[in-house]
């Protein structure tokens, strides 16, 4: 019976071909303007790290004074210098990071070469591991060279091919802030977007900036002459600008800090040390308030940081507002549709179809212009991925197209014809046989 | 019909919205920084510490001065690039803030390089400026400053600035002169205009960050800065130049996400409008079918082609109508939404006028078709049966 349905909608349509192409490219325009969006949207709240986001956390501590005006309730999001230093020191966790990100003159290890200003990320040996980061090149370097503050550096492949044509440059010198560095390791392609590890650095293009083009260890950074910034400073009291030349002012956060734990049991051991270390910072008169703490997974973090931008939720709303307006069209054309061939429903009535098939009928028509509607919409939607690409924003690089938004468009498309489709085939089917085989 | 007016509705209320989006970030994308950014040329140099400096402050700046066709040459950046922003006060206890301002700090020149209009008050003068590295440290300096008439009225109603005393983060501000516009940043709130401008004497430091040329030509401002770019880097080979920019570059910048977006607003209501278009056509070319032997009877008994032509029109016209009327409060609705979800403005009447009148025209044109072809019906087909 579906078969013989879908033979007399394809009958149907071929028999209106205006009206079946209206209606088709109104639910394609509809469909490609919405799978557009919600391949951007989907694209941008992905998982950065997937296998490894849930056993990544992000601890918070509460340094700030107890009366603050215009404070919210949640901690800061990153850490002063002290609290950065002491959370690393604390063993708890099986592995750790901390970190902070800026940029720095570098140049190659030859004299009077050029200078150019790097993105850096200074952290500690477990980065790598932590946030499986692949090396192309050597690797890593060790917890004892942070202790050392050792002059290494782990570059990008970029950096690398920039500065050493894309051969093995482990063991090579560059310089970095006037200081002789050595290269211990050369990464693989690794940009994890957004970018979970620090997603407030409003100068390089928030949580869709790309990766660094280099890692240093953290503590060998602070010791460098540099005066270049210290990514998303934040201070409290009335100098806004306290941290700027001082990254150990008290009153500032700006060290992001990431923790690996593995098990239930070592998250809540990790959030009481947490809580004990706010306490005893407390009792010391170093914390002003009571012990405040978070300890939030990757994918909370990004959730409770809404890093997905205010553009884009925007255009998403509008773009299904589209769609709804599309089916409201669609509706339209198929009640008129259906209404013209009221004589051939009369007809079959009479000869003893019930509603219900007549209903179907309708509803497989509907189907129909749903599914062309759909494929019509994917090369539409591909149109439209390529124009946000063409945008100067920095999160245009995920508008790519995957196969999972393939079949999520054709679902929407057929679901949306279907919805258009009930109540034109219910007025349909509610035509009195008697009337229309008697105008015949 | 009542399903195409509500059609119209939605159509109303989504296009009156974005229409009033993509209107705003076009007119901000127009208000002026109130300095002289046709002239403007800005050259991020950053000096490398721990490198032997080979310049000084002064010299780069006099390198610059020396370039032909630079009238004015200053260290410090223009709006639109990072400008500081920094809580300001009336009293020394810095207990309640009244607002937040905009910092323009710079060498000796920063206003006449940018092309300030003081208009009470006096411009900056070399005898009043600290000298920087010989600065008075105690609490008690007061620094000359220059501040936006717009800051003015917010710190001082009742119209008397010049001479009071305020205080910023850290110094206290003496205001001694009082400038028409200096916007930090163009975000369409009112405190963008909330600016002050401090001046240094700068001599053997040797400073990086934004040094800003003024050319006497617009025209030839990119060959200008160009020149003083190369000269900059001569006078200090220890600095790293980043970023070269006119001003119109840095604007461009500067609004490229908000135009970006509002192209593919453009790109939706153009979807919007051809949907709607569709959707008209098609049930008005449904109604001439039904209606043909109505048509043809009227056409017999004396009908003209125009009558049955305006009549369609009409039917359309009345239906937009309709549709237009509850669209506005739709519009208004999805105004409300807009506003608490993402901070966006009340919607001005006019744009719903504006979004009647696209959608009357619309409407017009999509029923011609149809219209002309019920026009087209003979009288004969009265006398036929359907």
């Amino acid at each position: 019976m579906f078969g013989y349905y879908l033979d007399l909608a394809w009958r149907s349509l071929r028999r209106h071909k205006i009206l079946a192409a209206l209606m088709t490219l109104a639910i394609a325009l509809g469909i490609g303007a919405s799978v557009t969006m919600l391949t951007v949207l989907h694209n941008l709240s992905g998982n950065p790290l997937p296998g490894r986001s849930d056993v990544l956390f992000h601890p918070q501590v509460d340094p700030r004074p107890a009366d603050l005006p215009g404070a919210k309730v949640e901690p800061p999001d990153n850490l002063t210098y002290l609290d950065a230093v002491n959370l690393y020191r604390m063993g708890v966790a099986p592995r750790r990071a901390v970190m902070g990100g800026n940029w720095l003159p570098v140049r190659k290890d030859v004299p009077d070469s050029p200078l150019a200003m790097t993105t850096n990320r200074a952290t500690t040996a477990d980065f790598f591991a932590m946030f499986g980061v692949p090396f192309v090149y050597g690797s890593a370097w060790s917890a004892q060279d942070d202790a050392n503050h050792a002059q290494l550096v782990v570059l990008s492949q970029a950096l690398n091919q920039k500065l050493f044509g894309g051969a093995d440059s482990v063991g090579k010198t560059l310089v970095i802030a006037t200081k002789t560095f050595r290269v211990a390791g050369v990464i693989g392609a690794w940009n994890p977007q957004p970018r979970f590890y620090d997603v407030d650095d409003a100068y390089d293009g928030g949580a869709f900036a790309a990766a660094e083009q280099m890692y240093m260890p953290f503590f060998t950074w602070l010791d460098l002459p540099q005066d270049y910034g210290y990514g998303s400073m934040d201070c409290w009291g009335t100098d806004p600008n306290a941290g700027q030349h001082n990254p150990k002012a008290p009153q500032c956060t700006w060290a992001q800090f990431w923790v690996e734990l593995d098990t239930p049991a070592q998250v809540a051991d990790y959030r009481a040390a947490l809580e004990q270390y706010s306490r005893q910072q407390h009792q010391l008169g170093r914390f002003q308030r009571a012990p405040n703490v978070r300890l939030r997974g990757l994918l909370d973090w990004l959730d409770y940081k809404h890093v997905i931008p205010v553009t884009v939720r925007m255009q998403t709303w509008i773009a299904f507002g589209v769609l709804l307006i599309c089916m409201v069209n669609t509706v339209g054309l198929m009640v008129a549709k259906f209404l013209r061939k009221s004589g051939e429903i009369g007809v079959r009535r009479a000869l003893g179809a019930s509603r219900r098939a007549v209903f179907l009928q309708c509803l497989v028509e509907a189907g129909v212009v749903g599914a062309a509607g759909g494929l019509l919409g994917l090369p539409m939607a591909w149109l439209g991925l390529w124009m946000v690409r063409q945008q100067p924003v920095s999160f245009a690089a995920s508008a790519h197209f995957d196969p999972s938004m393939l079949v999520a468009a054709l679902a929407l498309a057929l679901l949306s014809a279907l919805l258009a489709g009930v109540w034109p085939a219910l007025r349909a089917s509610r035509v009195a046989p008697a009337l229309q085989v008697k105008s015949l | 019909m009542l399903l195409l007016m509500l059609e119209i509705a939605l159509t109303m209320a989504v296009l009156g919205n974005l229409v009033f989006i993509v209107y705003g970030s076009i007119q901000r994308s127009h208000v002026s920084t109130g300095v002289d950014e046709s002239r403007i040329g800005l050259i991020q140099s950053i000096s490398v510490i721990g490198e032997p400096a080979r310049g000084t402050t002064a010299g780069d700046i006099a390198a610059l001065r020396n370039v032909p066709g630079v009238t004015h040459a200053a260290f410090g950046g223009p709006p639109l690039w990072y400008v500081e922003r920094d809580p300001v006060y009336l009293d020394p206890s810095r207990r309640q803030k009244v607002a937040q301002m905009y910092e323009f700090q710079g060498s000796e020149d920063l206003g006449r390089t940018l092309g300030l209009h003081v208009v009470e008050g006096h411009d900056l003068s070399k005898d009043e400026l600290p000298v920087l590295g010989k600065m008075d440290m105690s609490k008690d300096y007061q620094y000359p400053v220059l501040i936006t008439r717009a800051l003015a009225d917010r710190l001082y109603p009742d119209g008397h600035a010049l001479g009071r005393l305020l205080y910023d983060g850290n110094a206290t501000i003496r205001v001694v002169g009082i400038l028409d516009h200096l916007r930090g940043e163009i975000t369409g709130r009112a405190d963008d205009d909330y600016s002050i401008v401090t001046e240094f004497v700068v001599g053997a430091q040797n400073m990086g960050g934004g040094f800003m040329i003024r050319a006497g030509d617009p025209a030839r401002l990119p060959q200008i800065l160009r020149a003083a770019a190369a000269a900059l880097q001569k006078a200090d080979p220890a600095h790293v130049q980043n970023k070269v920019y006119t001003m119109a570059e840095l604007r461009q910048k500067y609004f490229q996400h908000d135009l970006a977006a509002g192209r593919m607003l453009v790109a939706i209501m153009l979807i919007l409008l051809v949907v709607t278009a569709l959707g008209v056509s098609g049930l008005a070319s449904f109604w001439v079918q039904q209606r043909r032997r109505q048509i043809g009877m009227r056409r017999a008994l004396g009908a003209t082609r125009g009558d049955i032509l305006h009549y369609f029109q009409a039917e359309n016209f009345l239906i937009v109508t309709g549709g237009v009327a509850l669209g506005a409060l739709f519009a208004y609705v999805l105004n409300l939404f807009l506003m608490k979800r993402f901070e966006l403005a009340h919607l001005p009447a006019h744009y719903l006028l504006i979004g009647a009148v696209a959608l009357w025209v619309l409407g017009q044109l999509a029923v011609l078709g149809p219209a002309l072809r019920a026009a087209a019906v003979p009288p004969v087909v009265a006398t036929r049966s359907a």
